[in-house]
């Protein structure tokens, strides 16, 4: 009685009259009884969505610096008539004009579906029938942070929470050992946006992904940083339970003090999960040899890959690969006819083995998986051997989770150059996502600066799902 | 054919109107209802309009006698007559939703606070001073709170002695400040003491580089460092160890350049409008203007007034009285402003002969602004003079020019905000101050007092502070912390029902608390930020491992934590993991959450394997071999108290199993360390 302030919130639920359970009762206290808050998730136990749900998990491929559509999934034989004709297009970074350049790949049909697909992709070719294209992609920003930002968050300024960390704000995570958001990168490279690619933004940390590393521990501080002798850690741990717990008897109330004690035992938890649930060598040699392990080129995105796979086997929600090195790998202004080559190489096979791999253990079904960069490129050269940002078109391929399978969406004009055909936005995309994960795009909300914010903002974007990407 | 698709349409909205709904749960009506009626009818049927003459968005609003005609309106399929008219039709379970709540009689909760009209909001109403509350407390705060009842006990000494240490100079009690304390006991000098330390600045500061989205690089592509931007951050904390009044201290970073007796001090402060991300390089240099100019406009309206006007960058805020001709009025009092640059190099400005990171001003000719049509940069509609949000004045400022060098608009802005008779400004600044101190503001939302924020849980004790901060206190924020601390409520020990709440150290005291129990801390003030060490996980094999972070050394890497470099795209990972404010945005209170990788980097983390040997060794030194001494003594610069009987028989236990080493890492982990009572 002695606490007005207290007083005010609970007496405003005694006298509801709604009968509200224990549950609403905390989510009620827990809020700050502000609109357009429809989830009031504040930990990361497995939650569902308002819709039927068609996947569990999501595997963003994110293929920083944006990949050529028209040298890779995106033919144009106008192109190739047109070679080196002057057309009104400017480059968007360089800002000059410059002329038609061909594709100096082949292309050709594969599968049953017929998609045709670049020379330099033949195994991802060869998984044609389970793949959905959406060629129409298109945004504003011709930036890499912008673009980066625009794929990851849906809008082109940073700051914004990522796609993985309204997915398990949404939805938690069905793994408490493992972080519920995942990142892996090749050590050696950060590209542009760094870690705001997986940023939780204003949302509770508790949402941010947690990069993982496929080479040594897996995650920062795994592992005290100075050597102990057997069992001290143990033992230090149990002591600082022991004195936790007789401090807690002080504060009956307190639920933040018990979290940190749990936290203490999950961090443990995590310490022995992390060294064994995250152990590639646990994988068969056929398995390592399918994602390329075994082969210079292919060894670190396929670790990349491999362990993507182990990861949502295991309740994982969200994992997010980064492109393999150089920084901004697809970034070919100069010298695509070499450079583009020489990274598909690196990339093709492990994509493709993470499909193959994920069908056969019967995981497809349940997961998303996103092959995409921040833009594409241009139809016309730049410098006469390369291609510079184009966000006007680009391709997405999706594979899994409910999507269509042997399946092109839209169109880009003849060069390549705009999505003109069944357009997709960016925030489309995203609420198409959630859509298969079971959430309602317009409805997973969070409080923010006097605003119900969203992933898609569909009162802004006009979001809204594709329904011909589905199956 | 169309017929055919019309009945099937009708059979379609009949049986997904009888559908029942999904879940389970009985109807809620916080939960189910209250967000629809605020989402789907509020913006035509609100505070800000009311069409028919009807308010829907409070149950508390809805006239018993339209209830049928809302279920018969929101299942219509008649493009005329359905509700709501724009947007997708309810959704079968939120039609569902509305019918079984008005079914059950549309209960809603009695004492529902009901949004007012605009005009009427309390917040917009002028600041008057409310008698003090009848009461057996002197202190104007016990009064409010506790009127006749009795004010909660004291907590102990040291409890108190600890708390107000962190509290005011985030640093715990040395052993020598203890035992004054415990020899003369008297509150109210150590808050004075503390308030004249040079280490309440540094503390203080930092909360409001969280409000002023401080950092020391641009963000984006190249993530450049702002040249000097420092000097600012050391602004702020003189400008607090000076007990500047908070009026000036306004006046100053919004219009420091353009003031008649402008100094290199108020050039700096003026920084603060330039502390935002920068693109150097934007795909669209027209719409970036305006992000620039949307960063300097959001960050002013929040920081200062306590309003999230951003939303009225594309269109009308639908849920605030603030319009886009509001918006892009403000825009213009700071459309003069440039960015010293060269290409993508950031430059700062010369002021004699010191250089000085703020935005520069050189014409008193200002460029027209125009209201942007949804935002966009090549769509300018009516063009705009500068003002204040309409809503707040019966008379605009006069926007006068200010002799050759500037427009003059900033000063008369900034004049406005800190005016006595400006409703949010001290309403705003009196409950950030609360909030910090007693772990959650009277109004909850510390950067939002318009019409969605929340509302004062005590509105009369809000405004008598306020009154009284401008007119008795003089704007000055010691003698409005000395008012909080010296109050029972504040005192009190924190519980369930307690005012003042029980809240985790933000990582910035915790990291600082470390050094200064391990006797590592490095008190050297001011200048060029430092850069801690970071797990070379975090940025192994980097091509530019270098560039990115060159880890500064001892004694450099042991100083306070407000000195830590800020990184937009490579926060220190300690720091990231614990909560540090987001620095693309102002923000209003810091968050607290529990993760596995916080235990792992206070456990396992380099930085306290360091602090805990130092922290031994400084035992070993202070307290000689005598375990049970050591105990005590780590005990007491650690957790300003004696070890319990228990307390001390497990750790002896320990120690003499494992090492005193590992004893201090588990000491430097306890929650009694980063949660103080």
């Amino acid at each position: 009685m002695n606490n007005p302030i207290v007083m005010t919130r609970r007496q405003l639920l005694r006298d509801t009259g709604l009968g509200l359970g224990t549950a609403a009762l905390a989510a009620l206290l827990a809020q700050d009884g502000r609109a357009g808050a429809l989830s009031d998730a504040k930990d990361l136990l497995p939650r569902k969505g308002q819709l039927p749900a068609h996947a569990k998990s999501v595997i963003l491929l994110f293929q920083n610096g944006g990949p050529s559509q028209m040298d890779l999934f995106d033919p144009k034989p106008e192109l190739t008539r047109r070679h080196g004709e002057m057309v009104s297009i400017k480059n968007a970074m360089a800002g000059n004009s410059e002329a038609l350049m061909a594709s100096p790949f082949k292309f050709e049909r594969r599968g049953q579906s017929g998609i045709e697909f670049s020379e330099l992709l033949p195994r991802l070719g060869e998984q044609a029938d389970r793949l959905c294209l959406v060629r129409s992609m298109f945004h504003e920003d011709p930036n890499h942070p912008g673009g980066t930002y625009m794929l990851c968050s849906g809008n082109r300024r940073p700051g914004r929470p990522s796609m993985g960390s309204w997915v398990i704000y949404g939805l938690g995570s069905e793994n408490q050992n493992l972080p519920a958001f995942v990142c892996l990168r090749d050590p050696a490279v950060f590209h542009s946006g760094g870690s705001m690619q997986v940023t939780n933004g204003w949302l509770p940390s508790l949402f941010r992904g947690t990069e993982l590393r496929t080479e040594g521990d897996p995650v920062l501080n795994l592992k005290p940083a100075m050597a102990r002798p057997p069992g001290a850690q143990e033992s230090s741990l149990r002591l600082l339970s022991r004195l936790n717990e007789h401090h807690r008897r002080n504060y009956p109330d307190e639920s933040e003090l018990e979290a940190r004690i749990r936290n203490y035992e999950l961090a443990s938890r995590m310490q022995l999960a992390a060294a064994s649930e995250l152990d590639l060598s646990a994988e068969s040699l056929e398995t390592q040899k399918l994602y390329g392990l075994d082969d210079a080129a292919t060894a670190s995105y396929g670790r990349q890959c491999l362990m993507a796979r182990r990861l949502v086997e295991r309740g994982v929600r969200f994992v997010q690969i980064l492109a393999p090195p150089p920084h901004n790998s697809w970034d070919h202004h100069g010298d695509i006819k070499s450079k583009l080559p020489a990274l598909c190489r690196q990339v093709d096979r492990p994509s493709a083995a993470l499909i193959t791999d994920l069908a056969q253990r019967g995981l497809l079904e349940s997961t998303i998986v996103l092959w995409v960069g921040e833009f594409g490129r241009m139809p016309i050269s730049q410098g006469g051997t390369g291609r510079d940002h184009n966000p006007h078109g680009f391709t997405a391929i999706l594979a899994g989770g409910g999507f269509k399978s042997g399946h092109i969406h839209g169109a880009t004009d003849e060069f390549g150059y705009k999505a003109v055909e069944d357009r997709v936005s960016v925030p489309d995309l995203h609420a198409t996502l959630l859509r298969q994960l079971g959430i309602d795009h317009a409805r997973l909300t969070y409080p923010h600066h006097g605003r119900a914010e969203s992933l898609t903002d569909p009162d802004v974007t006009g979001a809204k799902v594709v329904k011909e990407l589905l199956a | 054919m169309a017929k055919g698709i019309l009945v099937l349409l009708a059979l379609l909205v009949s049986w997904c109107g009888s559908a029942t709904r999904t879940f389970a749960a009985p109807i809620n009506y916080e939960r189910d209802i209250k967000p629809l009626l605020k989402q789907r009818c509020a913006s035509c049927h609100g505070a800000l309009k009311q069409e028919a003459d009807l308010r829907l968005d409070a149950g508390a609003l809805i006239p018993p006698e339209i209830r049928s005609e809302i279920l018969k309106r929101v299942a219509s399929n008649d493009e005329s007559e359905r509700m709501p008219p724009e947007g997708p039709r309810l959704t079968a379970e939120q039609a569902a939703a509305l019918r079984e709540w008005i079914a059950a009689d549309a209960p809603f909760p009695k004492n529902e606070i009901v949004p007012t009209k605009p005009a009427e909001h309390w917040s917009f109403q002028p600041v008057k001073r409310p008698p003090l509350p009848t009461s057996k407390h002197e202190h104007p705060i016990d009064a409010f709170l506790f009127g006749q009842g009795d004010a909660p006990p004291r907590a102990t000494a040291e409890a108190l002695l600890r708390r107000v240490h962190l509290d005011l100079i985030g640093l715990p009690p040395t052993i020598a400040e203890q035992d004054a304390f415990a020899t003369e006991g008297k509150l109210e000098s150590v808050i004075d003491g503390l308030l004249a330390r040079p280490e309440y600045g540094e503390r203080w500061a930092r909360h409001w580089l969280d409000v002023a989205r401080y950092a020391d690089s641009n963000g984006y592509e190249r993530d450049a460092e702002k040249p000097f931007v420092w000097r600012y951050r050391d602004y702020v904390i003189e400008a607090l160890n000076n007990d500047k009044p908070f009026d000036r201290f306004i006046v100053e970073q919004i219009a420091g350049d353009e003031l008649p007796d402008p100094s290199l001090e108020t050039n700096i402060a003026a920084g603060f409008l330039r502390l935002g991300a920068w693109d150097d390089q934007p795909g669209n240099p027209a719409a970036d203007r305006y992000d620039q100019l949307d960063d300097v406009v959001s960050t002013t309206s929040q920081a200062f007034l306590g309003l999230t006007i951003g939303c009225a960058r594309c269109h009308d805020h639908k849920l605030e009285p603030l319009s886009t001709r509001d918006y892009y009025s403000l825009v213009a009092v700071f459309n003069p402003l440039q960015r010293p640059h060269s290409g993508i190099t950031d430059l700062a400005v010369k002021v004699g002969e010191t250089d000085v990171y703020a935005w520069r001003e050189t014409s008193a000719n200002a460029p027209e602004t125009h209201i942007l049509i949804r935002g966009s940069a090549t769509r300018p509609g009516e063009r705009v003079e500068p003002a204040v949000p309409a809503i707040l004045v019966q008379q605009q400022p006069a926007f006068a020019p200010n002799g050759e060098k500037s427009t003059g608009r900033r000063l008369a802005l900034a004049k406005w905000i800190a005016d006595e008779t400006n409703p949010l400004t001290a309403r705003v600044i009196v409950n950030r101050v609360w909030q910090q101190h007693f772990g959650e503001g009277i109004v909850s939302t510390a950067s939002d007092f318009g019409l969605m924020g929340a509302r004062p849980t005590h509105p009369e004790l809000l405004d008598w502070l306020a009154h009284w901060f401008m007119h008795d206190a003089q704007w000055s924020l010691k003698r409005l912390h000395r008012l909080m601390l010296t109050s029972r409520a504040w005192q009190a020990p924190k519980n369930a029902e307690s005012v003042v709440k029980y809240r985790r150290l933000e990582v910035e005291a915790i990291r600082d608390s470390m050094l200064a129990v391990s006797g590592r801390l490095n008190p050297q003030r001011f200048g060029p930020a430092f850069r801690p060490a970071i797990p070379l996980a975090a940025i192994e094999a980097n091509s530019d491992k270098e560039k990115i972070w060159t880890p500064s050394e001892e004694p450099e890497a042991s100083r306070r934590s407000i000195y830590v470099f800020i990184k937009r795209g490579l926060i220190v990972p300690m720091f990231e993991t614990l909560d540090i404010a987001d620095a693309n945005s102002s923000c209003q209170q810091r968050q607290v959450t529990t993760v596995a990788p916080q235990a792992l980097t206070l456990f396992n983390g380099e930085f306290t394997q360091q602090q805990s040997r130092a922290f031994a060794e400084r035992l070993r030194r202070e307290a000689g071999d005598d375990v049970d001494r050591q105990i005590s003594l780590a005990w007491r610069l650690a957790l300003c108290r004696e070890p319990s009987d228990v307390e001390r028989t497990k750790l002896r236990e320990f120690i003499n199993r494992e090492s005193l080493e590992a004893c201090c890492r588990v000491i430097l982990n306890l929650n009694e360390f980063v949660y103080p009572e």
